[in-house]
């Protein structure tokens, strides 16, 4: 029985369950628990409401820190994408031990541990007065996502065939249409997912935004993170699953957008 | 070379930000680190020879190792299942084990702090149905940490076996067993090697990870689980102590550094000799 | 809604959540009944209000912010929880973020540079007991640190004294016990049978070899909302909880109550840190505080003792017994030594550090 195929395929079966529990099991959770009835967390919820969702929009303090990191994810993630991308497309072309070295450099964010980013850009900010600012939020969050662009983008453009854009080239076109007429649009879905994935690590980054936000400038990350530590509220749930919802939307945006360019990119 | 000089302007704001924004900041911490209270490396020695901070040093390793081993105990059935599974149930796992890149390490923090505190939900279940009398304690502590933590390490474990294991030819084990080869033999003397580099890049990754993380020790562990990155939290944001703070940071960077330059090296070795 | 709080049989993180409804109600009862305050026109000013967070922030909210926002047009911009190392970190760096403090008097004492002084033509503080007025801040509250419990996990027998609390045979399980030296020695020591007239100088040593007996069964809590969760779960049975705090679960139907025996009192302050951004606005927040409709409301939520003596007679009979400056409550206690803590809570905190990460 040992040996026998049934016993391998049964232990694989309960293998993949256990799996998907323990990977999904807490979001689960926490999504049936931002529909309770009760007024406190309990499981199961003894029924449905939408009390903390309209908690969630009727507290100021949520929708101020929601509307703050908002109001940081947007420009972050459109900054880093056009320098990201712009990045990309200059290493592209670069076959030098120099090219290595530069994208070294510019993935450093993701590699270096939060923590030292957190505090190393914290101290620098406080000298420079950007601490507690809009401003200084959006410039962390630019360092953070900008590898992530660069990584998607470059990936694509490794696949890319390059003869396409030379071949506008020789048929006189210049530059910047050839690059707006053939090379955007084929390295456009690679934009697409960089920019989402900025996105979404942006509307969920917590450490260099601990250091960086007051009272006055806060993103609901860092909301959530002093009420966890405080108090158990169950508007948190609620919270919990739009930032879930958000990141699911995303990753679906993200699937649509490459299956209608029709072209995988190199993922 | 003329058509990267052409657009070699493009570089220029990105490697401008980073360098203004990251390089020079993270310089900045270190040169504080031995710049006061006066030049020299006075912070690093108290740091090393201090019971507390060695204490949490230890603990930062003895986390991150622990969170490896089982990392790697989780990813390599898991891992062996996927490469084995019908294409949906493939699809169906690479979107589970993935999920962890696309929530927020906050948001599952707090769902397991939901589940696991004793008023929680799975203690509640526990209780209800009478297999025991008292809640079990098993957040706030290192059980906590560690379950918290694998789950959100378990894909830099599991990929990389997994693209190994894919191109592993599965009738290995009929030939080892036609060889005389018991079926746990097979396993140990000819899959496990052949797995290796994958289990390697795999451990060294989630270690190295685990190293810096702040977020689910914060919240899930007790008063022995402090790990450096919290330390360096709280040495700046409660006492605003940047010397040590600061040279407790380059530790960790330079931990890093090495253990990169580790794996690095090991796969250009590896590299050349295929 | 305060009303449907003391009734309803609701319990668990209830509390923490109707906290808020409240709130909106007392602001409205407040802006209904209170004394005209000097009415600064301060629309569009905005300042940060930094306190102990949970339910004592909330009342905080409702019985100062609220009446101070509608009076002066100025956004109160709730923050916390106090830290006193934080405290210090963000004055002494010279960027604090903080415009109005709740700090313990014995921090206020230790650390009287770190915070402006008060400016009494805006600030009428003529009306208060003398005793809580000082140059750099005005007491706000008169609380206890009490020895409290869940009635439904330690039944009958419930713990006397802070031996009790100590004494892991007779109450085995965790104990919630505050993460901080002050005021962990004076319990310790009082577990240990000192008593109280005999407790200062503090023998730190005898304290801690009292606190190495019950290392290992004790939940150590930073703020004392955590505190009333470990309580209101059954997390804990014994433990030491702020009246106040107890108070508020209790009223709320959490099986939690509390003793009156060994307790430590002692006094909130209000202070402005030293290079507040927005410090004339929190000049006039200070004034709304020592108005005696918004501490009888105060007293109300939370059972902390008002220290503007008009504010007495507008505490409700049944909150009367749960104030710390009630006579038979306070003969059972003593008020902690402000001035000791003064000269040594520094290296105290250090050692209770290192203690705590040994």
């Amino acid at each position: 029985m040992f040996y026998s195929a049934k016993f391998w395929g049964g232990l694989r079966g309960i293998i993949n369950v256990m799996l998907v529990v323990y990977m999904l099991a807490p979001l689960v959770i926490i999504f049936v628990i931002s529909f309770s009835s009760a007024l406190y967390l309990t499981f199961p919820p003894p029924g449905l409401s939408l009390q903390w969702y309209e908690k969630m929009f009727s507290n100021p303090t949520w929708t101020r820190t929601l509307v703050t990191s908002l109001k940081i994810m947007v420009p972050a993630a459109i900054a880093a994408t056009v320098l990201g991308t712009a990045a990309a497309l200059a290493l592209s072309r670069m076959e030098s031990k120099w090219a290595l070295a530069v994208r070294a450099v510019l993935m450093a964010p993701l590699v270096v541990p939060v923590i030292i980013t957190a505090a190393a850009i914290f101290g620098v900010f406080r000298i420079w007065g950007l601490y507690g600012s809009l401003w200084g939020l959006i410039l962390a969050h630019v360092i953070l996502t900008l590898p992530y662009v660069l990584s998607t983008v470059s990936a694509n453009l490794a696949v890319f065939d390059k003869r396409l854009e030379d071949a506008a080239a020789n048929c006189g076109a210049p530059p910047w249409i050839a690059f707006r007429r053939v090379t955007l649009p084929l390295i456009s879905p690679s934009v697409m997912s960089g920019m989402l994935f900025a996105m979404v690590i942006s509307f969920d980054e917590l450490v260099v935004s601990l250091f960086l936000s007051t009272p006055r400038v806060r993103p609901v990350t860092v909301q959530m993170w002093s009420n966890i530590k405080g108090d158990t509220d169950p508007t948190i749930a609620a919270i919990a699953t739009v930032l879930f919802l958000f990141s699911l939307l995303a990753l679906l945006a993200d699937g649509i957008a490459r299956r209608r360019s029709g072209r995988e990119p190199g993922l | 070379m003329t058509a990267g000089n052409r657009t070699l302007w493009l570089l220029i704001p990105a490697v401008l930000l980073i360098g203004v924004c990251f390089l020079y900041p993270v310089s900045w911490l270190l040169q504080r680190s031995v710049s006061e209270p006066v030049w020299g490396l006075q912070n690093y020695i108290t740091i090393f020879s201090k019971s507390i901070y060695l204490g949490v040093l230890w603990n930062t390793i003895a986390i991150a190792g622990a969170t490896t081993i089982l990392c790697a105990l989780i990813g390599f059935p898991v891992a062996y299942s996927m490469v084995h599974a019908r294409p949906w149930i493939r699809k169906l796992l690479i979107f589970v084990v993935l999920i962890p890149f696309w929530t927020s390490i906050l948001v599952r923090s707090f769902a397991w702090l939901v589940i696991l505190q004793r008023g929680g939900i799975i203690n509640d279940i526990l209780v209800g149905i009478g297999m025991i009398a008292e809640p079990l304690d098993i957040v706030y502590n290192r059980f906590g940490v560690l379950l918290g933590m694998v789950q959100v390490l378990l894909p830099f474990m599991v990929f990389p076996l997994y693209s190994v294991m894919a191109r592993i030819d599965g009738s290995f084990f009929r030939a080892a067993t036609n060889l005389g080869a018991t079926p746990i033999r097979a396993f140990f003397r000819v899959y496990l090697p052949l797995c290796l580099p994958g289990l390697g890049t795999g451990a060294m990754l989630v270690f190295i990870i685990a190293l810096g993380y702040f977020i689910t020790p914060a919240l899930l562990g007790g008063r022995g689980d402090t790990m450096i990155a919290q330390l360096i939290f709280e040495r700046i944001d409660e006492f605003g102590d940047w010397p040590l703070a600061s040279a407790l940071a380059i530790v960790l960077l330079i931990g890093t550094g090495l253990l990169f330059a580790i794996i690095k090296g090991v796969s250009k070795l590896r590299r050349g000799r295929i | 809604m305060t009303e449907r709080k003391t009734g309803a049989g609701f319990s668990r993180r209830t509390f923490l959540t109707t906290s808020l409804a409240a709130g909106v109600s007392a602001a409205a009862l407040a802006a209904g009944t209170g004394r005209a305050m000097a009415a600064a026109d301060l629309s569009g000013r905005e300042m940060v209000f930094a306190s102990w967070g949970g339910s004592y922030q909330a009342a905080q909210e409702a019985a100062y912010c609220n009446p101070f926002m509608e009076k002066s047009g100025a956004v109160v911009i709730q923050d916390g929880p106090m830290s006193g190392s934080k405290l210090r970190t963000m004055v002494e760096g010279g960027q604090p973020i903080w415009d109005v403090v709740d700090v313990t008097d014995t921090f206020l004492f230790a650390n009287e540079e770190l915070f402006e002084d008060l400016d009494f033509g805006i600030v009428d503080a003529s009306a208060l007991d003398q005793a809580y007025v000082h140059q750099k801040g005005i007491g706000c509250i008169v609380w206890s640190y009490n020895i409290a419990f869940n009635t439904d996990v330690v039944g009958k027998n419930t713990p006397q004294s802070w031996a009790d609390v100590f004494d892991v045979e007779k109450f085995p399980g965790k104990r919630a016990l505050r993460d901080r030296a002050y005021p962990m020695m004076e319990i310790a020591l009082m577990a240990d049978g000192v008593a109280p007239e005999d407790l200062y100088p503090l023998d730190i040593e005898r304290a801690y070899r009292k606190l190495d007996t019950i290392k290992d069964h004790v939940i150590w809590y930073k703020s004392n909302s955590a505190a009333q969760q470990l309580f209101v779960d059954g997390e804990v049975g014994v433990g030491v909880l702020l009246n106040g705090r107890t108070f508020d679960v209790n009223k709320k139907g959490a099986p939690v109550d509390l003793t009156w025996n060994q307790n430590i009192r002692s006094i909130d302050y209000l202070v402005i840190p030293k290079g507040a951004p927005n410090a004339e606005v929190a000049q006039h927040f200070m004034n709304a505080t020592v108005d005696a409709d918004n501490q009888a409301l105060m007293a109300n939520t939370l059972a902390y003792a008002p220290v503007n003596p008009a504010a007495f007679d507008k505490v409700e009979a049944d909150v009367v017994p749960w104030l710390a400056t009630t006579p038979e409550n306070a003969e059972k206690g003593f008020l902690i030594d402000a001035a000791y803590w003064r000269d040594n809570l520094g290296p105290l905190t250090e050692r209770w550090n290192e203690w705590k990460l040994s």
